[in-house]
């Protein structure tokens, strides 16, 4: 266990994060699991950050690029929500592929 | 003072369209004389501009050190295209106050007329590739602006919109060609690039060559492109006249005698210039010969007399391609704003319901026949003296073949001109038509032209002074009266006018000749049919549609699928990066 | 050995995530997720982000999450995904694939964390413009939100007078 280096645990992790947010944006219908997996990426993404931060020593940095991401994807969390609800209330679906209107 | 100058001539019709189109189109009086005056105010500009033409740079303006200087010189070829441009320019323009008279939207076609003069001007005058580039494109989108001028007429849209994409793709070739010039010479200036020509590696001066060739192919209407042209002849009649005879699609051939020093070496480049040349001129004048729309035969005319310019280049002769394009100018100009005067006054464009039209209008056929006399070349007129220093420099630095062909095709031009003026003039009126009095204006534009036309050949040895001591890289040698009456009243001449009167006398036994018509016919079917290139052309626009309809798959529209793509360009570079790095 | 737990926390959270068939379930996977990630933030040393990911993320978008929920009303949930499964996590796997190789590749055994540092400095020091960019990224947001909830009866009525 301990030949395992910690660091490259962490990028393990990142890496599946964002490997499982990418499945979710890509194999579903709904929109609010849409929503669910880019909360999920960008997780990954914040954590890259303080990774970094913490890899090079320069903490302060990665922790406010982390910030900036996760207020960015909190924004657009609540912007989607709030989307999502209004879609359903007018156009009665949540379904991507019926709220697709382009021409086939 | 000559900074002035330049700065002038391109930026009064600049300031003319913008002033046009501040009068609104509530005062068309004021907009007729603001077009007017901007536009003569232009020409004099330009007129003033000959005695300082020399091969220094006028103006240079610093653009950073990506675009070099932006450069300004006014050589003789310069300054006599735009003394072209803004000259004929200016009486289209007082011509088109009789023309467009009562016509609504006019801020718009004076604003975009006067737009294009400048940008003309422009054109002619810088010598950085990348400002040429720009003033090309802009004649371009005025000239579709011209053509479409009536856009509730799908025909003269389809006319416009097929001019436009033509002639980029040959703007293509002209971007590519000052990319290349850039990279391999590091500055944009083509000055430089005449200078020293030959330290560019032969490959890609080849490719240079021939985008080049390309790209004054599509934009004088050669072939293979010479579709476009007679499709323009939807736009008014004066600007026929002005961008689709005597200043736009000059700009091709310009391109070509600009560039002839650097480029007269390349393997097979003079050949190839002279072949479409030869093509265009013997293609077009047999489309002219079958065809009975009045402007249409004008514009196959257009094509054919540009294939003699561009064969001149082909074989070496600038001087006597350049002395053709002034006369050119000059009489199809005069030709194209006689055709409108009748066509006005008529009211339709096929001949075979006009003929008789001359004893209505006498003025108009007396000029157009001086204009029909130009560019059949018959003695006397400009076109004469043009004509036969083409086919005399084609004859010494050019196969005897191509001769042959261009003198036969010299043959043609005099009968199917001939055939126009009948048709149109003379003869019985073959259908009940009411053919209203030219006004003034049309007719203080065309005097002045028939006058150029009898006697602008007389100012070859100046010509050839302006152009040969401000060109140091063309080798043009002062050419006076002396030396053209001696090269052209020679014996090789006599075979020209022996065929061009042929022409003429099978106009007028045409009925006796009438078997050897009917053998013919499968190329009046051809010719009719303008020997495939529209099929082609509708071709294109077919397979171009039947591809963007076979890939409308790809665009789902869906998140997911737009996604999954960025997956597999992520992965194909990462293993990319696997591999190679 | 800490790290590995949590790693394994998150990896199973996230795939419980997405799989559950009630949005809802999903929902509160995402937070069970979002607080291993601020323990992990925590671990790494950037106390303060630690905090706010966990407040904000386990808190505030579960919050989020679940009010959207009920207002919009689940619906029946046994819908074909729009291209293969299949396909789709043969991709993502082998592009993790390429990543973990790459990152082997480019030395990634061989990183180091540091120690976490104890003074804890002003965040934000010499980072003016993102904190412009948050501001401006809230407002517009704030903007969007009340834009989107305020779409309702006076369309209708504007239909009705027209």
């Amino acid at each position: 266990m301990t030949q395992i280096p910690v660091a490259f645990v962490v990028i393990l992790s990142i890496i599946s994060l964002a490997g499982v947010g990418f499945y979710c944006l890509l194999a579903t219908r709904n929109l609010i699991k849409v929503i669910i997996g880019l909360q999920l990426m960008i997780k990954g993404v914040a954590m890259a950050f303080i990774l970094g931060g913490n890899l090079t020593g320069q903490l302060n940095l990665g922790q406010t690029m982390a910030l900036t991401v996760i207020v960015a994807d909190t924004i657009v969390a609540v912007v989607g929500l709030a989307l999502a609800v209004q879609v359903r209330h007018r156009l009665g679906t949540l379904d991507i592929k019926a709220l697709s209107t382009l021409k086939r | 003072m000559s900074l002035i100058i330049i700065i002038l001539v391109i930026g009064l019709p600049w300031v003319g369209a913008g002033a046009v189109l501040l009068a609104g189109d509530a005062h068309d009086k004021l907009q007729h004389i603001l077009a007017v005056a901007f536009s003569l105010a232009a020409g004099v500009a330009a007129l003033l501009m000959l005695p300082y033409t020399s091969k220094a740079v006028v103006i240079s303006l610093n653009a950073g050190t990506v675009y070099g200087n932006f450069t300004f010189v006014a050589d003789g070829l310069s300054v006599f295209l735009s003394i072209i441009a803004t000259v004929i320019g200016s009486l289209a323009v007082i011509f088109s106050t009789n023309y467009m008279k009562g016509e609504a939207q006019l801020g718009r076609y004076y604003a975009f007329v006067l737009f294009f003069i400048g940008a003309m001007t422009g054109l002619v005058l810088t010598s950085n590739m990348l400002l040429m580039f720009f003033f090309w494109e802009i004649t371009a989108l005025c000239s579709y602006a011209l053509i479409a001028f009536h856009n509730d007429d799908p025909k003269a849209v389809r006319g416009g919109i097929k001019a436009l994409l033509i002639t980029s793709v040959g703007g293509v070739g002209l971007l590519l060609g000052a990319l290349l010039l850039f990279v391999y010479t590091g500055s944009l200036d083509y000055n430089q690039f005449l200078a020293n020509h030959s330290s560019m590696p032969a490959s890609v001066l080849g490719v240079l060559a021939f985008g080049f060739l390309i790209a004054a192919a599509a934009k004088s209407a050669q072939f293979p492109f010479q579709t476009w042209l007679p499709d323009a002849m939807e736009a008014p009649s004066p600007i026929s006249a002005l961008i689709h005879a005597a200043t736009m699609v000059n700009a091709g051939v310009y391109l070509l005698a600009r560039f002839y020093p650097a480029f007269k070496d390349v393997l097979y480049w003079r050949e190839a210039v002279m072949t479409v040349g030869v093509i265009s001129a013997l293609l077009a004048a047999i489309m002219a010969l079958v065809a009975t729309d009045f402007k249409r035969v004008l514009a196959y005319s257009t094509v054919s007399q540009l294939g003699y310019m561009v064969y001149a280049i082909g074989a070496g002769g600038v001087f006597a391609s350049q002395f053709h394009l002034f006369s050119h100018s000059i009489f199809k100009a005069l030709l194209f704003l006689g055709a409108g005067a009748v066509i006005h006054s008529v009211g339709t464009r096929d001949m075979t319901q006009m003929g008789g039209v001359g004893k209505k209008l006498p003025f108009v056929k007396w000029v157009f026949i001086i204009g029909a006399l130009a560019l059949s070349g018959i003695p006397i007129l400009n076109g004469f003296w043009s004509k036969e220093m083409i086919l005399e420099a084609g004859l010494a630095g050019g196969s005897k073949v191509y001769y042959g062909v261009m003198v036969f095709v010299a043959g043609l031009t005099a009968l199917y001109t001939i055939r126009m003026v009948w048709m149109v003039f003379y003869g019985e009126p073959r259908s009940e038509y009411h053919a209203h009095p030219v006004g003034l204006a049309m007719k203080i534009a065309l005097a002045p032209l028939a006058l150029a036309a009898v006697v602008s050949w007389l100012a070859v040895g100046r010509f050839s002074i302006l152009l040969g001591s401000s060109l140091p890289y063309h080798a043009i040698e002062p050419f006076g009266l002396r030396e053209m009456f001696h090269e052209v009243i020679a014996l090789p001449t006599l075979i020209p006018l022996a065929v061009i009167a042929l022409g003429i006398l099978c106009w007028v036994f045409r009925s006796k000749l009438s078997g050897l018509a009917k053998a013919f016919d499968w190329m009046r079917w051809l010719a009719e049919h303008s020997f495939g290139f529209e099929g082609i052309n509708s071709g294109i626009v077919k397979a171009t549609e039947a591809s963007a309809e076979g890939l409308r798959v790809t665009q789902t529209g869906m998140v997911s699928w737009n996604l999954l793509a960025v997956l597999a360009t992520v992965i194909i570079f990462f293993t990319l990066f696997a591999i190679g790095a | 050995m800490v790290y590995v737990l949590v790693a394994v926390g998150i990896l199973a959270g996230a795939i419980l995530a997405i799989r559950s068939k009630r949005l809802l379930i999903s929902a509160i996977w995402l937070a069970v997720t979002s607080a291993l990630t601020a323990l992990m933030f925590y671990l790494l040393g950037a106390v303060q982000v630690a905090v706010i990911e966990l407040s904000v993320g386990a808190g505030l978008v579960t919050v989020l999450f679940v009010f959207a929920i009920n207002i919009s009303g689940e619906e029946a949930f046994d819908l074909q995904p729009v291209m293969p499964k299949p396909l789709a996590w043969g991709l993502i796997v082998i592009a993790v694939g390429l990543t973990i190789y790459l990152t082997i590749r480019g030395g990634g055994l061989a990183l180091e964390l540091q120690a976490s540092a104890d003074s804890p400095t002003i965040l934000w020091s010499d980072r003016y413009l993102d904190i412009l960019l948050q501001i401006a990224l809230i407002f517009s947001g704030v903007l969007g939100v009340l834009g989107l909830l305020s779409e309702g009866e006076p369309k209708t009525q504007k239909e009705d007078q027209a």
